[in-house]
């Protein structure tokens, strides 16, 4: 567990048209695109091939190795096939149904699987093209400039630059439990986990504390100085015209 | 439990982002005037803590493993409206940082997660704290109830979203969402009674709700005096016996209730019953693979529904539940004297440690176990009894 931080910092800093975007484009694109998308009803199939094509272009766009990006769209699985993966084998009346090598599939639930599955994973693959071509302070500062309020941009900041720190910390004292011989495989075992939690939330807090302090003795009053300056250039304007006059596009052509 | 983008209609995108705006809005005003210019570093670091604390698994049975969600932990040590907050922060960073959780389903899984499991379950805390005892074991009986209910409460608010979206059906939602988070909560009650109970013994001026019972040791703010452990014996007094068996016999009835009322609902679509009850052996056969090789989905605990009807789980495991709410916060408490206090406090009446997580769960623990648990406990218990809890920050590894 520590020291592989790899679903956080495994950001391809690259150098392509799309990491050059501004931060808020990116972020602007990224919830267009995903309420676009869950407002098209499922029955458009062409208007989700549209969506698909434009992420994957972008994706190219960006020269992210395409295996990464799908193993890492993989995060909603469990989630499809937890919730959504045995709709197809109800049966809704009158929605007809087809047999496939013995078992009878409802139209209906085929739909609303297809519907979440690709909803999904438009939204999460536009996701991870943004998370993989920004970094972490530009994002912050993109939300800034979003106006989202500052307490939840300072907090979020806050817990990137701590949390690396208390996940090695429990990484450590994991270590050290398993050199005393824990193995935990029931949940009677998880009570260690327990303490162990209770051991870092310790540390966290004397950590908080001291940090805290130094702030304050720093002149801090509430609020952090921006470091990265936001730059909104042609290149954003075009790319965030393009995509928003082609999401409404498909839009109204498929209300039509 | 992140509910990915496209599994809610745009409706309901809209109507939970509402109501979690409009709690969060009052939040950072509550948590503002209570925390000063002191709220950025807390609650940053308290997010930290939840971030990484939600990333260590813990065991739930041969060899799967399940994590914290962390609200009602954090409800507890930090209040509920910084809670909402830490959470907030938490799934933002979750859906924009490692694309968990949808954008358009940020307001739901923020409801879900933060208000209904944060907010809404120390409610329930509050108030079965009322009911119980002022006492060690009344406090963290409370605790383990909340948190067992802040999972399935979340769990049946996000089933309540998915069925208005025409997602899923209401009662199937319902039945296969608060089933296996029964399963679940157990885990997260056991977590967070055990961290609570830690921080109770060593720095109860830390716990924002702290009973007024314990709080002895903790009225000096933030002062890192020693613990004062809390005596539990003296403390239980027969009036608190009473309070006790009220609660447990207010608490189980509503929670049997509960239970019992879910069974009309889930009735809805009798076919649909007996299908997942015949699929659910698929879907839970397909779902374990794909758990190994995500990072942080193991979460999700597989194959546990099996074929018994929701009244009969609903039940058994209220009843479970509760004979191991209060033997947890019964053992836990008694075994404290042993786990973290200083040296200086009243050792407890000789409780074996690792006999109490065991019995407390119902099973019976094998007593090879014991001698294992032991050495690292006290090893663990020392490490965050002392007075500088950064002094042992390097020599865990």
């Amino acid at each position: 567990m520590a020291g592989t931080h790899h679903f956080l910092t495994d950001v391809r800093y690259g150098t392509s048209p799309i990491h050059a975007l501004d931060p808020r484009t990116k972020l602007l694109s990224v919830l267009a695109l995903a309420a676009f998308a869950v407002s098209t009803p499922p029955t458009a199939v062409w208007a989700f091939a549209v969506y698909l094509g434009a992420v994957f272009f972008v994706l190219g766009l960006a020269r992210l190795p395409l295996g990464y990006v799908l193993r890492r769209a993989l995060i909603i699985l469990p989630f499809i096939l937890a919730v959504a993966v045995f709709l197809p084998f109800f049966d809704r009346a009158g929605s007809g149904s087809y047999e496939v090598g013995g078992v009878e599939l409802s139209h209906y639930g085929l739909l609303i699987l297809w519907n979440v599955a690709v909803k999904a994973l438009i939204s999460v693959v536009a996701a991870i093209i943004l998370i993989s071509t920004t970094s972490f302070p530009e994002l912050i500062r993109g939300l800034e400039g979003l106006h989202v309020p500052r307490v939840f941009t300072l907090v979020a900041g806050f817990m990137y630059r701590y949390g690396f720190l208390f996940l090695e910390e429990a990484g450590r004292m994991r270590r050290a439990m398993t050199s005393r011989n824990y193995s935990g495989r029931w949940f009677w075992d998880a009570r260690l986990m327990g303490h162990l939690l209770a051991s870092l939330f310790l540390r966290s807090y004397a950590r908080a504390e001291r940090v805290y302090v130094a702030m304050v003795s720093r002149g801090f009053e509430g609020t952090m100085p921006g470091a990265v300056p936001l730059d909104f250039r042609k290149a954003d304007y075009a790319f965030l015209g393009a995509l928003l006059g082609l999401l409404a596009a498909v839009r109204v052509a498929v209300a039509a | 439990m992140h509910l990915p983008d496209g599994f809610l209609d745009g409706t309901t995108a809209l109507a939970t982002a509402g109501g979690s705006a409009a709690v969060l809005t009052y939040a950072v005003h509550r948590a503002n005037r209570e925390l000063g210019d002191r709220l950025v570093p807390l609650l940053g670091v308290t997010a930290a803590f939840v971030f990484a604390a939600q990333m260590v698994n813990f065991p739930v049975a041969g060899g799967t493993s399940g994590h914290l969600l962390g609200a009602l932990l954090a409800a507890v040590l930090m209040g509920p409206w910084a809670a909402v907050v830490v959470m907030t922060a938490v799934l933002g960073l979750q859906a924009i940082a490692m694309a968990d959780g949808g954008i358009t389903a940020f307001g739901a899984n923020v409801l879900n997660m933060g208000v209904v499991g944060g907010v809404l379950a120390y409610a329930v805390f509050a108030g079965a704290r009322r009911l119980l005892p002022d006492s060690r074991s009344g406090f963290l009986s409370a605790v383990a109830f909340a948190a067992w209910l802040s999972v399935v409460l979340s769990a049946g608010a996000a089933a309540l979203e998915l069925a208005w979206s025409g997602t899923v059906p209401l009662g199937i939602g319902l039945r296969a969402m608060t089933s296996v988070h029964m399963i679940i909560g157990i885990g997260e009650a056991l977590i967070t009674t055990t961290v609570v109970g830690a921080v109770l013994a060593t720095r109860p001026d830390l716990i924002a709700s702290i009973p007024p019972g314990l709080a002895a040791a903790g009225d000096a703010g933030a002062s890192q005096a020693p613990p004062q452990g809390p005596a539990d014996g003296p403390r239980a007094s027969r009036r608190g016996r009473a309070r006790l068996g009220g609660f447990v016999a207010a608490a189980l009835a509503v929670s049997l209730a509960v239970a019992v009322l879910l069974a009309p609902l889930a009735s809805q679509e009798p076919d649909g019953l007996e299908r997942v009850a015949q699929d659910q052996g698929f879907v839970s056969a397909a779902k374990e693979p794909v758990l190994n090789f995500t990072p942080f989905s193991d979460y999700e605990l597989p194959g546990i529904e099996g074929d018994l009807g929701l009244i009969l789980v609903g039940v058994a495991g209220t009843l479970a539940l509760f004979a191991g709410a209060l033997g947890l916060g019964r053992l836990l408490s008694r075994g404290h004297g042993q786990t973290a206090t200083d040296e200086g406090a009243a050792p407890g009446p000789g409780a074996k440690p690792g006999a109490g997580p065991g019995a407390a769960a119902g099973a019976g623990p094998a007593a090879g176990r014991v001698p294992g648990h032991g050495p690292g406990h006290g090893v663990l218990g020392h490490r965050h009894s002392g007075h500088d809890h950064s002094s042992a920050q390097r020599d865990a590894g």
